[in-house]
């Protein structure tokens, strides 16, 4: 069989569509420091951006769970229910250990409620979206009504040092991030695991047929994405030192829109680890961006309902064509 | 008349249908001595029209196939808007802001592609954002005429009931007489081969979706009528309320199966429910998280061949 090189003028298409193909929060980011240095100069300080990195810390850990879902097609918004528990476990004092034990009861908290997703995802095949919403509307019912009995109280101290100590004018908070991206990315890359996923989010219907433990991978994303979620919880605990009822509210839905600018779309079976993570710092300067502008709350759902939108209906024209 | 209780039938009731609000109204009777006083029993139509009102809607875009999510922000929107804009044309503006999102929602669904919780949660947080801008502390207040038919008995009958009573003949109707309801089934069992038959598929479900928003929108009014103010978070439970209700109804998420019977009695459980827990003084918290677990048993028996969202 002989090799047709391509020759330059396809090279040059092939290098013309890798760039239109690469994740939107490269070109966003890029865009909004733009416009930011021209709206706000204040907001590019080296300073301000190292405290911005590391405000997106807990998102840009969320996202990795979040982005190993939606590439084998589920979604997992029960994300702030268990950071709010998480929260509560760690804060309320209503179990009395001591903080490495907590930590662990905590992760084994998250597996426990990742599992329970996946459970009702892959066994009883009920709908993600309803699935993790109905489990996060129960986490969260639960928590409110405890916090009645007992309020959230101050974050374990070797939380708040991780959320908050800094070495010279960089803050720790993102190596707690590298420490969990870089094993994941790896793996994901380079395992067959990470092949799997590939393959069941490029197409579903060929990797059940092609024999790949669908059920198991799945499963194995949701439990990955809860115990994200609960390290997430910890870097947010830390920072604002105490225990809160709102805690990550806005983080399943930040994350899946960070997920969708980082270039990882529903079924296609493409995106990469790093896009996610540009985008939850791109979503997070934005906010900040927002608000400095005096555009608060609103504007900040109208964006990402409108990113949401704009993403999934070029994704879906895509594929028609 | 009989029942038909098999899987295969189109109304989708069941025994557990009929039987959990029966026994859940029995329990209180004997749990709660002021259950059954009039004013217990008018509460509860209060609290449950606006629900009933939106599951409605929710029922006819299930039947295709669909699910809105976006119901709760668009009911909040409806309060927003009718105490910000004139009084005299209020609930018109409210009701075009309605259909305006149902056909977004249904273009998106429809020709764009886009599965239909994807779309309606991204217009649910658009619209959830324009609700804040518009009015962002609960607040205002709202016309007398509005105020009086949501609340000012007539002939006797509270109100609330007049409103479910309306709502519930009105979607009977449509499903049960009319063609377009007929054809609605046929869409939800089976799009091409109701497409083969002539049924214009896309354009009824663009229409199921601004029936839905439309809905959303009713109640809202309604809601800002009884309370006489305007919240932008108050619609926030509505989504999975409402699909908890037709869920609990013997409705099928998966398309065309369901009935407005079942719809009604999905929604006076939650409503038992939310009144028992009133009554018997337990956290309204925990009765979100019993909503949960409840949506959780209920989609559970729901039959469905993909894993996913």
């Amino acid at each position: 069989m002989s090799v047709a090189y391509p020759s330059a003028r396809q090279r040059l298409q092939g290098t013309g569509r890798s760039l239109l193909s690469m994740p939107f929060a490269y070109v966003g980011t890029v865009a909004l420091l733009a416009v930011a240095y021209m709206t706000t100069p204040a907001l590019v300080s080296p300073m301000l951006l190292l405290l911005i990195v590391r405000q997106a810390v807990p998102l840009a850990i969320a996202v990795i769970g979040q982005s190993l879902c939606v590439r084998v097609l589920s979604l997992d918004l029960s994300i702030g229910g268990v950071i709010l528990a998480v929260s509560y476990i760690l804060t309320s004092g209503i179990i009395r250990y001591p903080e490495p034990v907590l930590l662990i009861i905590c992760i084994l908290f998250g597996a426990c409620i990742g599992a329970l997703n996946a459970f009702f995802i892959v066994r009883i095949k009920a709908s993600s979206v309803i699935v993790t919403l109905a489990m996060a509307l129960i986490l969260s019912g639960i928590v409110i009504s405890l916090s009645q009995l007992r309020a959230p109280g101050d974050a374990p101290a070797l939380l708040r040092y991780i959320g908050q100590a800094r070495w010279g004018i960089v803050p720790i908070a993102p190596f707690v991030w590298l420490a969990l991206f870089i094993p994941i990315g790896w793996f994901l890359r380079f395992s067959v695991f990470g092949r799997y996923v590939d393959a069941i989010g490029a197409n579903p219907q060929a990797a059940l047929l092609s024999g790949i433990p669908y059920a198991r991978i799945v499963t194995t994303a949701h439990i990955l994405s809860a115990v994200l979620a609960v390290f997430s919880a910890f870097v947010l605990v830390g920072f604002v030192g105490a225990g809160s009822l709102d805690i990550g509210r806005d983080l399943p839905l930040s994350s899946l829109v960070a997920v969708i600018l980082g270039g990882v779309t529903f079924g296609s079976g493409r995106g990469g680890a790093f896009g996610p993570a540009v985008a939850a710092f791109m979503l997070t300067f934005s906010f900040n961006l927002l608000t400095s502008l005096g555009l608060g709350e609103p504007a900040k759902l109208m964006l990402q309902g409108a990113i949401i939108a704009v993403a999934a209906a070029s994704y879906s024209a895509q594929r028609r064509s | 008349m009989r029942i038909p209780f098999d899987r295969s039938s189109r109304s989708g009731l069941r025994l557990s249908t009929f039987a959990l609000p029966l026994l859940l109204f029995i329990a209180l009777c004997f749990l709660s001595p002021s259950f059954l006083s009039v004013q217990n029993l008018g509460n509860i139509s209060g609290q449950v029209a606006a629900l009933l009102i939106v599951s409605l809607g929710q029922l006819v875009v299930a039947l295709i196939g669909g699910i809105d999510l976006s119901v709760g922000s668009v009911l909040s929107l409806a309060t927003t808007i009718i105490v910000s804009v004139d009084p005299s044309y209020a609930p018109a503006v409210a009701l075009l802001a309605g259909i305006a999102i149902g056909l977004v929602n249904g273009i998106g669904v429809t020709y764009v592609g886009v599965h239909p919780l994807i779309m309606t949660m991204a217009s649910m947080t658009f619209v959830q954002g324009l609700s804040l801008f518009i009015h962002p502390v609960p607040g205002g207040t709202v016309a007398d005429y509005l105020g009086s038919l949501a609340t000012s008995p007539l002939l006797g009958i509270p109100a609330p009931l007049l409103w479910c009573v309306g709502a519930v003949g009105l979607a009977a109707f449509a499903l049960s007489k009319t063609r377009f309801g007929l054809r609605l089934f046929a869409i939800g069992a089976s799009p091409p081969s109701a497409a083969r038959n002539g049924v214009p598929v896309k354009l009824y479900s663009i229409v199921c979706y601004v029936i839905c928003s439309v809905a959303a929108t009713v109640a809202g009014i309604f809601i800002s009528g009884r309370v006489s103010s305007g919240d932008a978070t108050v619609g926030a439970s509505f989504a999975l309320d409402s699909i908890t209700a037709i869920a609990m109804g013997g409705v099928q998420l998966a398309g065309g199966a369901g009935s407005v019977t079942g719809v009604v009695l999905g929604t006076i459980t939650l409503g038992l429910m939310t009144n028992g827990m009133n009554l018997l003084g337990i956290s309204p918290f925990l009765r979100t998280a019993a909503t949960g677990a409840l949506l959780l048993f209920a989609i559970s028996m729901q039959r469905r061949n993909v894993i996913g969202v």
